[in-house]
């Protein structure tokens, strides 16, 4: 489903920055691993470059087989839209839209007609358990609840490929553990391939693999 | 629409006073563009429509400038067989003196023919008098008025009503009151009509008319009656339908309607750019907003049309507003224009409705929403190039690159070159005006890298002073010149502009100043009207004598003007004794021997021109000068040009025998009285003023009067300089503010380290506060530098273009020296509420940035 091959990201600044040097890394359909490694070890940037957020310096990365490199900004844009979910570590929702309408967000993008839209987000606020909070404001939300209508909106088109950076970072425990039963508990349910930056431990222990970077480079290569 | 909805108006309502900014910078422009455009077309359409109601069924009009012609013209005119009714005319306005009742025009017919052309719609009248014109005629007292103007004044049939003549006021009485509708519409309804040879009488206008009305037989074409006319009359006169007219008003008044548009267009530029900032600043505050739509899928395209998508709404909301303030705005310069048209080109109007033009309308709606679009296509831009990742992140901005910095330089260096090329490349017009805009283009292109080069010239001297916040108040402007550059821009062209237009202001008030003190001194004029320009009333030749036999008084000269039309153009022709006045004006001579070029024109050999005649003409001396006569064509040599400021568009000077023998005219518009030394101008006034006390309607203006009023007059037109200057403030305060505003969102985190670290919030005030002040004073030095370049350009615009006079090339400095310490307190003031709210965020907020 995801395949990096020798991909090297460079930063050009005032010195050189490398953030990835020649990685090369296969995700089958329907895995969930996890991509652990210290700050500035590249997990970002590695999540960046297979959610096409950003090109590599040098390398390939193909997406359920297309080149990613070889594709124009809309079309990076088009592989973001139907084949990619992302959830972030401060949840990135817009505080001025009501929980419907921030899921509905990437069904407008896509043109998708309102009716459509509201009833498919309706449909997986309830599944993220906020069907009662539907038309609440961000801020009328706890983080948890937060991370979940996130959660929901990466959820918009099904994607076949979820991407996670830091999902239960900004969160206290429990609520991270909540967050990530739902995130096991969807994989189950819809068998997506799930990418899942993290720090913590325990996050990293519940996937089916890690994967450990260090300095730009794939340092471990973890199964269960 | 469903991003806009969701998306853009939750900013605007988020956002109101931002919003708020955006829609009225677009609806400044708006409103000033339909503001002056309306208040001056009421004034025209005043003009036109009274042409139009005055018109009637005439299908041609004759007429020979603004001198008219003798009287037996009419009956060459009724010889023609093509025509069927021939009826001449005078138009002439008078005060009625009456409180807010303003002029009144009195239109002289000759009522033994002029009811076949118009209808008069009496709805009471004297019926013996009125319907037997043998019996009005022989009533030189009677009026017929309209039903308004009888209703406003309490007129009645019979009531009298006194005007001030040309041999003092006189009672008349009302003889025939007009319904209302269209004939008595004209001039706001202040009409009156009167037997033409009574009013020849009453304004001295000799056995002149000012036109004859005439329709043509039944089967004659218009064309055909048109030539016939012409050969029959020669090319002193203009034979043209009522429309004629008309072209001939919008042609007086170009370089008028030029201005007009220089000042709209300045305030939709400043409308532009305030747009232009508001949305720079939206895609800065919106960037993680951009960031997370990018990342859901939206593509460039999307984000463009969303922020155009705005800016076409705010464009549509700002529109509205800015019509509305126009025609608010139009309703209260109205009557201003009118009485500077009336002041400058003699041209009298009462223009009480604001005249709505549709066409004009939606074309600003069509401004507004394009101009809007047009300002925020490079945020829009910017907004699409948004990096996702970057976005995202917290506290990353991104900063104009190195190599989009040079490439920018070096085409403005290419463009330099060019623009300085098309100076030396003759007077082509595209040549010329491209070269201004290539200047403009080169200077913008390098207003980045010069603002980051005098940013680190300041920043030592602002180190200097204040170690710490110095230094962070230049860093600011030296790591992100982009941010800075828009106002900076903004400021220069706005500072440009000021010493350009201010430039021309000052350099043409010394040669306006000289020349009144060496050809208008004489120590009083006796005109028959408070305002010199007005030639409605004209004094009769042997009046000189009169003058003259008055103890104190030396020496007069008459003068007699009249507007002409030089190929296709107005130019106001002067007849004068050339003889006396040379020997007491000394003009600057622009080509010629003084000496010889009086001899000549006083011997009507030759004619002076003034010096814009010739500019706007391509007239040389020693050219002959063709000038279309009711006698014919008379063609003069050029004796001479000289600088007069008589006439925006030229005058032309002439021997007062010349204009008898041509245009068989001996009236007179002014006397130039000279006094003898030891008299006493007040004295002499009174003497005058006793004299012809019963006699005369006239005036004694004495020469500081006459040199106020023109003073007065410049001061009005060039008033505009001010209102730019205002602006070019208003831009620095909008600019800075929300170039802060900018500055310090992206610099958000770094203030909160500063504190953070103990830095006092007086510290992170005066560095905004610097910040600020500095941003005033690079734009204000380019803005003074590119105003040295802009100057010339307007100077040249001014000769070669606008009024063809030649002004010499004088730097402002007083300008210059009142405006920046103003920029500056501006800069300083804008900066107090963003300083404010950088101090007062939340420290942990900011922090969380890191």
């Amino acid at each position: 489903m995801i395949q990096l091959t020798q991909v090297t990201k460079q930063f050009d600044g005032k010195r050189r920055v490398t953030a990835l040097e020649e990685v090369s890394l296969g995700v089958d359909r329907g895995e969930m691993a996890a991509i652990v490694g210290p700050s500035g070890s590249g997990k970002s940037t590695l999540l960046n470059l297979i959610g096409g957020l950003d090109r590599p310096s040098s390398g390939e990365v193909r997406i359920d087989g297309s080149l990613l490199s070889g594709l124009s900004d809309d079309g990076l844009t088009r592989v973001r839209r139907d084949k990619i979910g992302f959830i972030f570590q401060f949840f990135n929702l817009l505080p001025t839209l009501t929980c419907v309408e921030n899921v509905s967000l990437p069904l407008h993008l896509r043109g998708w007609a309102r009716q459509k839209t509201e009833e498919r987000s309706r449909e997986l606020l309830e599944l993220v358990g906020l069907g009662h909070r539907l038309e609440h404001l961000p801020e009328e939300l706890s983080g948890g609840e937060r991370q979940r209508v996130a959660i929901a909106r990466a959820l918009a088109v099904y994607p076949p490929i979820l991407l996670a950076d830091e999902p239960t970072g900004n969160l206290d425990t429990h609520t991270g553990q909540e967050i990530l039963k739902l995130v096991h508990d969807l994989h189950d349910r819809l068998g997506a391939t799930i990418l899942i930056v993290t720090h913590d431990a325990g996050v990293a222990q519940s996937c089916q693999r890690t994967v450990t970077l260090r300095d730009g480079r794939i340092v471990e290569d973890h199964r269960r | 629409m469903i991003l806009l909805r969701l998306i853009s108006w939750q900013y605007a309502r988020k956002h109101v006073l931002r919003s708020l900014l955006t829609v009225a910078g677009i609806a400044l422009g708006v409103a000033v563009f339909v503001g002056m455009h309306t208040a001056n077309q009421s004034v025209l359409y005043a003009f036109h429509s009274t042409v139009d109601r005055i018109a009637g069924k005439t299908q041609l009009q004759v007429w020979s400038g603004e001198a008219g012609f003798d009287e037996e013209v009419l009956e060459r005119v009724q010889a023609a067989t093509e025509v069927k009714v021939a009826v001449p005319v005078i138009e002439a306005v008078v005060s009625t003196g009456r409180a807010g009742q303003g002029n009144l025009l009195i239109l002289g017919v000759d009522m033994t023919g002029d009811r076949s052309l118009r209808d008069y719609d009496l709805e009471s009248a004297d019926a013996e008098i009125i319907e037997d014109p043998l019996v009005f005629l022989a009533q030189p007292d009677s009026l017929i008025v309209t039903r308004d103007f009888a209703l406003r004044n309490g007129l009645a049939l019979n009531s009298r009503l006194s005007l001030s003549t040309m041999e003092g006021e006189k009672q008349f009485t009302v003889r025939g009151i007009m319904r209302s509708g269209g004939l008595t519409r004209a001039f706001g309804g202040n009409l009156a009509i009167m037997d033409i040879y009574a009013v020849q009488k009453i304004f001295g206008r000799g056995r002149h008319f000012d036109r004859i009305d005439l329709t043509l037989g039944d089967d004659v074409p218009l064309e055909r009656g048109q030539a016939a006319l012409r050969r029959v009359l020669g090319p002193g006169f203009q034979v043209e339908p009522p429309s004629g007219r008309v072209a001939q008003f919008d042609s007086i008044l170009r370089v008028y309607s030029i201005s007009l548009n220089i000042s709209s267009a300045f305030a939709l530029f400043i409308g532009m750019f305030i747009i232009y900032n508001s949305f720079a600043i939206a895609v800065t505050q919106r960037r993680t907003e951009i960031g997370i739509l990018r990342a859901l899928g939206a593509t460039r395209g999307q984000i463009r049309r969303l922020f155009l998508g705005e800016s076409a709404a705010a464009g549509l909301l700002g529109a509205a507003l800015g019509v509305g303030f126009g025609i608010l705005l139009a309703r209260g310069a109205v009557g201003q224009v009118g009485g500077m048209l009336e002041g400058i080109y003699g041209l009298t109007q009462r223009a009480n409705e604001i005249a709505l033009n549709p066409r004009l309308i939606s074309l600003a709606f069509l401004i507004g929403i394009v101009t809007s679009m047009l300002s925020a296509w490079i945020p829009a831009h910017s907004a699409a190039r948004v990096d996702p990742v970057q976005a995202v992140q917290k506290g990353k901005y991104q900063v104009l690159s190195a190599g989009e910095n040079r490439l920018r330089r070096r085409i403005a260096a290419v463009l330099a070159i060019l623009a300085a090329a098309s100076l030396a490349m003759g007077r082509s017009m595209i040549v010329f005006y491209g070269g201004y805009l290539l200047t403009i283009v080169a200077a913008l292109l390098l207003t980045p890298t010069l603002a980051l080069w005098l940013a680190r010239t300041i920043r030592p001297a602002l180190r200097g002073f204040f170690p710490v916040e110095g230094a962070l108040a230049a860093d600011s402007l030296i790591q992100a010149p982009r941010r800075t550059s828009a106002t900076v821009a903004a400021l220069m062209l706005s500072l440009a502009m000021v010493i350009g237009l201010g430039g021309v202001t000052r350099a043409s008030y010394r040669p306006l100043i000289d020349w009144m003190t060496s050809s208008l001194n004489p120590d009083m004029f006796v005109t028959p009207s408070e305002n010199l320009s007005d030639r409605t009333y004209r004094f009769p030749l042997a009046m000189r004598g009169e003058l003259e036999r008055i103890p104190g008084i030396d020496h007069v000269q008459s003068v007699r003007t009249a507007r002409m039309i030089y190929r296709g153009g107005p130019v106001l022709v002067i007849g004068i004794e050339v003889d006396r006045v040379s020997r007491r004006v000394h003009s600057r001579v622009i080509a010629g021997d003084p000496e010889r070029m009086f001899a000549v024109t006083a011997a009507g050999a030759g004619v002076i021109i003034s010096e814009n005649l010739a500019e706007l003409n391509r007239l040389s001396l020693g050219e002959t000068l063709e000038l279309a006569t009711p006698e014919g064509l008379l063609r003069l040599p050029i004796a001479g040009i000289t600088r007069d400021f008589s006439d925006q568009q030229g005058s032309l000077m002439i021997d007062r025998s010349v204009f008898q023998r041509w245009w068989r005219d001996d009236a007179v518009n002014i006397f130039r009285v000279y006094l003898r030394r030891d008299a006493v101008a007040g004295e002499v006034k009174e003497r005058i003023l006793e004299r012809f006390r019963h006699e005369r309607r006239l005036f004694v203006l004495l020469n500081q009067e006459v040199r106020q009023y023109i003073l007065r007059l410049t001061n009005q037109w060039f008033g505009m300089t001010y209102v730019q200057i205002a602006v070019a403030v208003l831009v620095a305060v909008l600019g800075i503010v929300n170039t802060l505003t900018v500055s310090i969102t992206d610099r958000r985190r770094e203030l909160g380290v500063i504190q953070a670290v103990g830095g006092l919030r007086k510290q992170i005030r005066y560095t905004i506060w610097m910040e600020a002040v500095a941003i005033g004073a690079i734009g204000s030095l380019l803005g003074l530098a590119l105003g040295a370049i802009s100057l010339y350009y307007t100077l040249e615009m001014t000769r070669r273009d606008f009024s063809g006079m030649r002004f010499d090339y004088e730097y402002p400095l007083p300008i210059a020296a009142a405006i920046v310490p103003i920029i500056l307190a501006a800069a300083f003031l804008s900066a107090l509420w963003p300083a404010e709210s950088a101090i007062r965020s939340s420290l942990v907020e900011a922090l969380e940035y890191e």
